[in-house]
Order: C-alpha cells, then sequence, then structure tokens
C-alpha cells in the first residue's frame, strides 16, 4: 500500500526481486542501475548526471522526415497527444494559432509541447497523468480514513482512474469523475497539497542547516591551518634573527634552544601539557602511580561472590530426555556447532534455575 | 486514582529531570538527581507515540534486562516510570566511556590499566552470562566509566537471553568491528562465544589505541579479521563452511600476534588469542577468562581510583551513543531496524507485558 502511494505520487520505487531479499549484503555493494538511457547514451544531462532531456541518433521527425544526419540541430517536442516532432515543423504549423495533429488530428497549441524525458512515450504519458492527478486532487493520505480497508479501497479507485486516463477508456466519464470528486474535496485536497508543501520547506531547511554547518567547520579548519602556518613562520624568523643578534658564537646552541621553545608554544595552542612527549606523559603517569601509596593495587579476585559455590549442588547428565530441543540436537550438519549453539546451555539453564530457586 | 496511578506518581516525585544532555532517535537523555540525596542520575525519556506498534524494541530490551541486572560493573537502572505518555528509565549518572579514555592521546596506558579494565569487563559480563543475557552489542563507547574509575557495561538495546533451545536469533547484531566470523557467516545459532569475541576485539583496541578489527562493509570485515588471523581452516573451526551466508574470502596465512603486539607479555597474547579463536565453541568464556593466568600475573591490576581518567571530562556527560546506540550514523539505525525480525520481537513483547510491573528490582541470583 505503502508503495502504491510513493507511486501515485511520482517517486520511483524499486522493488525487491526475490534474489534480492538478503538485503544486507547486497547493499554494501554497488548497485548499478541500468536505463534505456545509460545504455544509449544521448539526451541533455543535468550537473548529477541525470537525463532531463531525451534524445538520440536515430531521431527522425514523423512529419518532415528530417533526421540527425540532415539536420544537426534537430530537436524532438512532444505534443499533448504524445506525437513528435520537431521544432520547425512545430513553428511552421501552430505559429498562426491552434491547428490539428497532421497525426491524430487533435487541436494542438504551439506552447503546449513539451521536451521528452523518457524514451518511452508511454511512460511519459503515464508520468504526466499520475503527476496530474496526485498533484491536482488526489493527494489523499492514509490518516484522512477511518480504515485502512477504506484507505485501500480510496486508492484502488484512483488506480482505476489513472488506468482510464493511459489507455484512453471512457475519457468524458472519467474526467467527469475528477471533476465531481475535486468538487466534493477541494477543502481536503488544499489542506493536503499546504502538507505536502510543509514538509518539503522542513526538508530543505535541513538541509540548508546541515550545509552552513558543514562551512562553519571548513572555515574553522581553514582559519586553524592558517594560524599555524603563521606560528611556523614567525618561529622561523625568530630564529634568523637570534642568529643575527648571537654574532655566531654558538649557533646550534640558539637554534636548538628557540626550537624547543617554539615546540612548547605549539603544544600549548593544541592545548597539550607543555614538554610532554609521549615518554614525558608515560614517566608522570608513572610517578603519580608511585605517589598515591594510599589506594594499593590487590591480586585480582575472580569472583566476587558465592554464585559457583552451587556448583557442587547438582551433577548435569550427558543428555536429557527433552522433546523441544530435539531438532537442534539432531543438526547433522554441525551448523549449532560452528556457531557455537550449545543444547547443553539450556538444559544447565534449568538445572542450575531448579537448584539456585530462581 | 488507582493504586498503579499512585505507585508511579510517587516514583516519579523521587526524581527530579534538570538539563537535557542529548537526544537520540528512541530517546532523550536528561541529567537528573534524587530529590531526597541529590545524587546525580540519568533519566532517559523513552520517546512512545511515534512508534506504530508500541515501545521501540530497544527500550523494551533495555528495561527487561537491566531490571534483573544488579551488579558492580553493569549499569544499573535505578527506577522506572511513565509522564504522560512517556516512558522513563532512571539510569545510574557515569560521566565517560572507555572510547573517550581510548582516544584521549594525552594519556598513557600501564599494562596494569588494561588489566583493570579488562578484569571488569569480564566479570559484568560474566555476570551477564550466568544470568543467560548476551549482551551482543559490546565496544569500547558501551563500557561507561563512573567517576570511581569502575567500568560498566551499558546499552541492553541488543541484548536477548539465550539458551533456550533451538529458537533462532538474528545474526544482524554487534557493531561490525567487534561482530564475530560466525555472525558475519549469518549463524542463527550462537551463543555467549560472540562477547567473548567483542571483549577480545576491545582488549586488542586498549593496546593498540585504534580500533583493531576495522571492516568497511561486512564483507570487508571478513576479509580484515582473516587477515589479521589467517583464513580458518575445517580443521580450525569444524562445519564454518556450512554456514548460512558462507562465502570463501580468500586465503591468508596465519601470523603471530606477537608481530603487531610488541609489547605485550606471554599471558596476555594467550588470553587474547583465546579471546579470538574461530570455533565459538572453544573460545574462552568469560568465566574461564576471569581465572586465566593473565589476570594473576604481576603487575596486578591497577586500582580503579588510579586508572587514567579523560581529564576535559564530556560536557554533554552521558553520551547518547551508549545509551541507545542510534545516534551512530547511519549503521547502528540499519542495525536496529533488522532487529525487529519476526524470529523474536513478537516473544519478547509478550514477556515484557508481564513484566513491566515497576515493582522493586529483583536482581537475579
Amino acid at each position: 500500500m505503502a508503495n502504491r502511494m510513493n507511486w501515485l505520487q511520482g517517486k520511483t520505487v524499486r522493488k525487491n526481486t526475490p534474489g534480492n531479499a538478503s538485503h544486507s549484503r547486497s547493499s554494501s555493494t554497488p548497485q548499478i542501475h541500468s536505463t534505456s538511457a545509460t545504455i544509449f547514451g544521448g539526451g541533455v544531462k543535468d550537473p548529477s548526471g541525470r537525463i532531463t532531456e531525451y534524445s538520440s541518433e536515430d531521431d527522425q521527425c514523423p512529419v518532415c522526415k528530417s533526421d540527425k544526419y540532415l539536420e544537426k540541430k534537430l530537436r524532438l517536442l512532444v505534443s499533448s497527444c504524445y506525437h513528435k516532432m520537431c521544432e520547425s515543423c512545430i513553428d511552421r504549423l501552430f505559429t498562426l494559432g491552434p491547428a490539428p495533429c497532421p497525426i491524430c488530428n487533435k487541436v494542438l497549441r504551439k506552447l503546449a509541447f513539451t521536451p521528452q524525458t523518457f524514451e518511452d512515450l508511454g511512460v511519459e504519458k503515464e508520468i504526466a497523468i499520475r503527476r496530474r492527478i496526485a498533484k491536482s486532487a488526489f493527494n489523499k493520505r492514509v490518516e484522512d480514513f477511518m480504515s485502512l480497508r477504506d484507505f485501500n479501497d480510496y486508492l484502488e479507485d484512483v488506480e482505476d482512474i489513472t488506468f482510464n486516463l493511459i489507455n484512453d477508456v471512457e475519457p468524458v466519464e472519467t474526467e467527469a469523475r475528477i471533476a465531481a470528486y475535486r468538487e466534493a474535496n477541494a477543502a481536503l485536497t488544499l489542506l493536503n497539497t499546504q502538507r505536502e508543501e510543509a514538509y518539503i520547506h522542513s526538508l530543505r531547511q535541513a538541509e540548508e542547516q546541515e550545509r552552513k554547518e558543514r562551512e562553519l567547520r571548513a572555515e574553522e579548519l581553514r582559519r586553524e591551518e592558517e594560524e599555524e602556518r603563521e606560528a611556523k613562520e614567525l618561529g622561523k624568523r625568530d630564529i634568523i634573527d637570534r642568529l643575527e643578534r648571537a654574532d655566531g658564537s654558538d649557533a646550534s646552541g640558539v637554534v636548538r634552544k628557540a626550537k624547543r621553545e617554539r615546540a612548547e608554544r605549539e603544544a600549548t595552542r593544541k592545548g597539550v601539557a607543555p614538554g610532554k612527549g609521549p615518554q614525558a606523559l608515560l614517566r608522570a603517569r608513572l610517578a603519580a602511580g608511585a605517589a598515591t601509596t594510599a589506594v594499593k593495587d590487590t591480586p585480582h579476585i575472580p569472583f566476587q561472590d558465592e554464585y559457583y559455590a552451587y556448583d557442587d549442588m547438582f551433577t548435569m547428565q550427558s543428555v536429557y530426555v527433552d522433546r523441544a530441543s530435539e531438532a537442534v540436537r539432531k543438526d547433522r550438519e554441525g551448523i549449532m556447532r560452528a556457531g557455537g549453539y550449545w543444547v547443553e546451555e539450556a538444559w544447565e539453564r534449568a538445572v542450575r534455575s531448579a537448584v539456585a530457586g530462581t | 486514582m488507582d493504586a498503579v496511578e499512585k505507585a508511579n506518581t510517587e516514583r516519579q516525585k523521587r526524581w527530579v529531570k534538570d538539563q537535557k544532555v542529548g537526544e537520540g532517535t528512541y530517546a532523550v537523555v536528561y541529567r537528573g538527581r534524587e530529590a531526597s540525596t541529590n545524587r546525580k542520575v540519568a533519566i532517559k525519556k523513552i520517546k512512545v507515540g511515534q512508534f506504530k506498534d508500541g515501545l521501540d524494541m530497544s527500550a523494551i530490551r533495555e528495561v527487561k534486562y537491566l531490571r534483573e541486572l544488579k551488579h558492580q560493573n553493569v549499569i544499573e537502572l535505578l527506577d522506572v516510570f511513565s509522564s504522560k505518555t512517556n516512558l522513563n528509565l532512571v539510569l545510574e549518572f557515569l560521566d565517560s566511556d572507555l572510547e573517550n579514555i581510548i582516544k584521549d592521546r594525552s594519556l598513557v596506558f600501564l599494562p596494569a590499566d588494561i588489566k583493570s579494565w579488562m578484569a571488569m569487563t569480564f566479570r559484568g559480563l560474566e555476570f551477564c552470562h550466568r544470568n543467560w543475557i548476551l549482551h551482543r552489542d559490546l565496544k569500547p563507547n558501551n563500557l561507561l566509566i563512573a567517576s570511581d574509575g569502575q567500568l560498566k557495561i551499558a546499552d541492553f538495546g541488543l541484548a536477548r537471553d539465550f539458551a533456550d533451545p533451538g529458537y533462532k536469533m538474528t545474526c544482524q547484531v554487534i557493531t561490525r568491528w567487534y561482530r564475530p566470523p560466525e555472525l558475519l557467516f549469518g549463524s542463527r545459532y550462537y551463543s555467549t562465544a560472540v562477547d567473548v569475541w567483542s571483549v577480545g576485539c576491545i582488549f586488542a583496541e586498549l593496546m593498540l589505541r585504534t580500533p583493531y578489527l576495522a571492516g568497511e562493509s561486512d564483507m570487508d570485515q571478513l576479509k580484515t579479521t582473516f587477515r589479521a588471523l589467517g583464513t580458518p581452516t575445517e580443521q580450525d573451526w569444524p562445519g564454518h563452511t556450512k554456514l548460512p551466508d558462507y562465502v570463501p574470502i580468500g586465503q591468508f596465512p596465519k601470523t603471530p600476534l606477537r608481530d603487531l603486539f610488541t609489547a605485550a607479555s606471554a599471558d596476555t597474547l594467550n588470553l587474547l588469542a583465546q579471546c579470538l579463536v574461530y570455533e565459538p565453541r572453544k573460545r574462552i568464556s568469560a568465566k574461564d577468562a576471569l581465572t586465566h593466568a593473565y589476570f594473576f600475573a604481576l603487575p596486578y591490576p591497577s586500582h580503579p581510583s588510579k586508572l587514567p581518567k579523560c581529564a576535559a571530562q564530556i560536557t554533554a556527560a552521558l553520551p547518547l551513543e551508549e545509551l541507545d546506540g542510534n545516534t551512530l550514523s547511519g549503521k547502528t539505525n540499519r542495525l536496529k531496524r533488522k532487529l525487529s525480525s519476526p524470529d523474536d520481537s513478537t516473544k519478547t513483547r509478550s514477556t515484557v507485558a508481564r513484566r513491566l510491573d515497576f515493582t522493586k528490582p529483583t536482581p537475579g541470583s
């Protein structure tokens, strides 16, 4: 049911094929989405690589028969009756106002032509219809119904209407049905549209928030790096200055001193106690351990209670009459054993519980 | 007002909620205190309303098992009460976890410190196991550290009881890096050995100061494990090729642990190796581990009060992860969702309805 709802709203739902049941494993391997577009190439792509307008090398205008070979810039648009023709034909036929479609004779207008997204025009049509149905009228949610049953009936109705529209079955009656429904449910439809908009808005806000935080973090990182670089530069200049002043009497000593000071400065900046490398830390830790003589380390005592004192109050038999575990005990392939399962644990649990009275 | 409601209000009055310290997918955590004694506690408010079929699974598990466990090395559930439509768990307040300590580069661990933490972990785990409870999500950030240095096992959101004959259990438990190979191979019948493997990984992590077997996917986890410990043969682990999700991973040679853990003593490596034995039934039990020579050898385990602590105690005390595991990005989330597999969900729910009677906890003997 949830699947159908998504479908109605024009979202794609990938169905799990039976072979794909162990999802935990398959999800880790990248899945290749092969569509006709990836196979046949063509089309206009947006920055994320998704095809926004379909076109192919084999395109040919059914009206004037010109094709990609003859006309490099050939672009086919789709009419509201789902017939394709090239831009120049559209210009030629419809510039002077509405005119009949050269293929089916339905009256068309120039503005009603749209670019093609999908290779299959059937899909194009179905999506347009579903979008229209879901957006304009049939957007009730499961909360709007008394029972799941009612909701399912409603979905069934919507599906009927959609089917009729797609396949042009009783178009007049169907349109009438939609109009009647829309009139009866105008308020609710509006409310649901608003709900949907609010949801999208909240999603967008969350996204924005996240982006801002990311930027802030990046900025912080950049600043830190800059600081570090500056400190390094300063240190170098400092060494040179000192060498100048020291008159070359003990150059290596001066350099060493300056370097040590720099390391200290760096450490304080990073929040570590100055002058403490791993060795120094270890020494400090050992000293601290020795200093606090108040608490002595004591030898390890494995069990601090009397739990296992019960152990001599019972002996486990090697096997019990136990109908519940018969199937498990058979385990011819050794699967239970390989997984670390012991039937004996179940028996021990029962016996121990009986002895300890828990 | 009937008696139950009255008892509930009384309980509610016993605790004072202070500021919020964090929020996870199924719970909000507050710092709080006991009204009469001012003792610090953590109050975990479980959001009830949002789940269609009652309480979140992990909340149920947490209450169910923590009410039965009372031990120095297991987090204590002090009280449970309801307010309006929410369920509130009152837990011991703990200010840090082992992951924070491992990550704090300014701390140095002595062998005695590691020994002390391991002893406390095994004690807590042994207590769970003796009460027939598998933890199933042991990892450093579920091992909390109290202010007196005591280590406490927390987050029983994935726990369940074991040793009932023939019930299938789910294999989608335990954070990947700490998950034993039998679960990666999809075993539905397993036992205490799964927790011991996790402890082995934590043991290694304490020495290395970085996760020991850090796989990037379930498949990669197996590869990482085998690369570190050698591919198991039929002799090492009889029957493992028959496990449901078994796939041949490739042959990796066995390398001695000594090569990686250069500074460890022979006892240390022996215990570590026994925790990381492939065949689950040959893996050491928590009980046997506690009597292992490692714990008796010198140096003695450090006294808990002397263990290294994070200097700057985390401000968001009681970090969320440890309380619900859900915050760990998407990974654990998926785990939890998986958990509502039919094999044990129905069972647990019916048991809890009986157990949620809010009487004084009876510590498992």
